[in-house]
C-alpha cells in the first residue's frame, strides 16, 4: 500500500490492473479464436472424412442409430458396410476412433481420430509408425468381440499401454454390437 | 548484460532441470523418444522467450501483490494463442505436439523465470534469459530422452528418423521396457543430475588450478 493511499483506492488499484490485464488477454484470445475457429473446424471435418474413407472404402452417409453401450457417437452407412465413430475412455481421456465394419460383421479397419494418451506409450495407437500400424491392422477381419491377450483375448496390446489397448477394444466391441443391431 | 555468463548458467550451473529442478513433471513424462524431447524443448523455449519479453516490458506496470495472477494470465494467453495458431495453420505439427502445448502453462520453468528474472531485468536481457534457459531445458530433455529411448526401446531418434520408427540399435528382446515407464524416468533423471554435478565439480577444479597457477 502506498503511504497516502486509502484502503479503497489500494484494493481498487489492484483489482482494476488485474481486470485490465485479463480483459486485454481475453480480447486477444477472442480475436485469435474468431480467425482460427473456422479453419480448425474445417480441418477437423476433413480429418473425419479421411478416417471414414480409410475404414470404409467408398465412404458413407450419416444415419441414425441405436446404441446400448453409450460409446457410439456417429454412424455412417456405405455400400461396403458401416463406419462407426466410438468414444471409449482411455488412459488420458476420451479416445475418438472410427471403426469400419462390413455387412457380415467383420472389421474393415480402425482409425484413431483424436486422443490424449501418453506420447510414446498409449499414443502409439494413433501413430503411423510400424508399431502403430501393426496394432491397428491386427483388427482387420476380426468379428464378434475382441479383447487383449491379458484378458484372454486375441489382440496384442501396445507394450506399456494396456489401458489404451483395452479402450480401443471396448470401442471396437461397441461398434461391432452397434453394426450387428443394425444388420 | 553478460551473454556468456547467462548461457553457461542456463546450460549448466543454473540449468532449469538439473540444478533448479523445475519442470519435473514434463521432464519425467515426455522423455521417451528423441522427437518428444526436441518438440517439448522448442515449444517451451518459444513460450519462455515470449512471456519473458512481455512480462519484462510490463514489470513496472504490474503491482507486486497481484504479479503471480498477472503472469499466469499472460503465460496462459500466449500458450493458447500458440496452440490455436498451430491447430489452424500447421495441423501436422499440432498433432505431434498437441499433448505438450497445454502442459506448458503449468511448466514452472516459465513462471519461475518470469518471477526470478524477467520481473527484475530489462527486455533484451529477459529475451536472452529465455533463450538460454530454454536451451538448457532442451539439452537436459534430449540427454534424458536419448538414454531412456536407447535402454527402453533400443532405438535412437524415435518419432523423427527412419519414418518415425527410429534406428534400432538394441534388437527386440533386450531393451528394458521399464526405462520408458515412469520408474525409468526417475532413474535416468537421477543419473543425468549426478552427471551434471560431476561436470560442474570438474570444471570448478580446473578453474581453481588455473587461478593457483597464476
Amino acid at each position: 500500500m502506498k503511504t497516502n493511499e486509502s484502503l479503497f483506492h489500494y484494493v481498487a488499484r489492484l483489482a482494476l490492473t488485474l481486470l485490465a490485464i485479463t480483459s486485454v488477454v481475453a480480447a486477444i484470445l477472442a480475436g485469435v479464436n474468431s480467425v482460427t475457429a473456422p479453419r480448425i473446424a474445417s480441418l477437423k471435418e476433413q480429418k473425419l472424412q479421411n478416417a471414414i474413407e480409410a475404414v470404409l472404402p467408398g465412404g458413407g452417409q450419416e444415419v441414425s442409430f441405436t446404441d446400448e453401450t453409450g460409446m457410439v457417437t456417429k454412424v455412417y452407412k456405405g455400400d461396403a458396410g458401416y463406419a462407426i465413430q466410438v468414444a471409449p475412455s482411455g488412459f488420458g481421456g476420451t479416445v475418438t476412433m472410427m471403426v469400419g465394419v462390413d455387412t457380415e460383421g467383420k472389421l474393415l479397419g480402425v482409425q484413431v481420430v483424436s486422443h490424449s494418451e501418453t506420447a510414446g506409450l498409449g499414443a502409439v495407437a494413433a501413430d503411423t509408425t510400424d508399431a502403430g500400424n501393426a496394432f491397428r491392422s491386427q483388427f482387420v477381419g476380426m468379428s464378434g468381440s475382441v479383447s487383449v491377450t491379458k484378458d484372454g483375448g486375441q489382440v496384442e496390446a501396445i507394450t506399456g499401454a494396456t489401458i489404451t489397448s483395452r479402450a480401443v477394444c471396448a470401442g471396437i466391441n461397441a461398434a461391432l454390437q452397434c453394426a450387428e443391431s443394425m444388420g | 548484460m553478460d551473454f556468456k555468463k547467462q548461457f553457461s548458467e542456463g546450460l549448466l550451473t543454473k540449468n532449469p532441470v538439473t540444478v533448479q529442478l523445475l519442470g519435473m513433471c514434463s521432464t519425467l513424462a515426455i522423455t521417451t523418444s528423441l522427437f518428444n524431447g526436441i518438440g517439448m524443448g522448442l515449444a517451451v523455449t518459444i513460450i519462455l522467450i515470449c512471456s519473458n519479453v512481455l512480462i519484462s516490458a510490463l514489470r513496472k506496470v504490474i503491482p507486486n501483490q497481484i504479479r503471480i495472477a498477472a503472469y499466469i494470465t499472460i503465460i496462459a494467453g500466449f500458450v493458447t494463442v500458440v496452440d490455436l495458431a498451430l491447430q489452424a495453420f500447421i495441423p501436422a505439427l499440432s498433432t505431434s505436439l498437441g499433448v505438450f502445448i497445454p502442459l506448458i502453462v503449468v511448466n514452472c520453468i516459465v513462471l519461475g523465470r518470469a518471477e526470478s528474472f524477467a520481473s527484475k531485468n530489462g527486455v533484451l536481457a529477459s529475451a536472452v534469459d529465455g533463450i538460454c534457459q530454454g536451451i538448457g531445458y532442451t539439452v537436459a530433455l534430449i540427454i534424458t530422452c536419448v538414454v531412456r529411448e536407447l535402454l527402453g526401446s533400443g532405438t535412437f531418434g524415435g518419432g523423427l528418423l527412419n519414418g518415425g520408427n527410429g534406428i534400432t540399435i538394441i534388437p527386440s528382446p533386450f531393451p528394458a521396457m521399464q526405462m520408458v515407464m515412469p520408474v525409468g524416468g526417475f532413474l535416468v533423471l537421477g543419473f543425468v543430475i549426478a552427471g551434471s554435478q560431476k561436470l560442474m565439480k570438474v570444471l570448478e577444479m580446473k578453474n581453481k588450478k588455473k587461478e593457483a597457477a597464476k
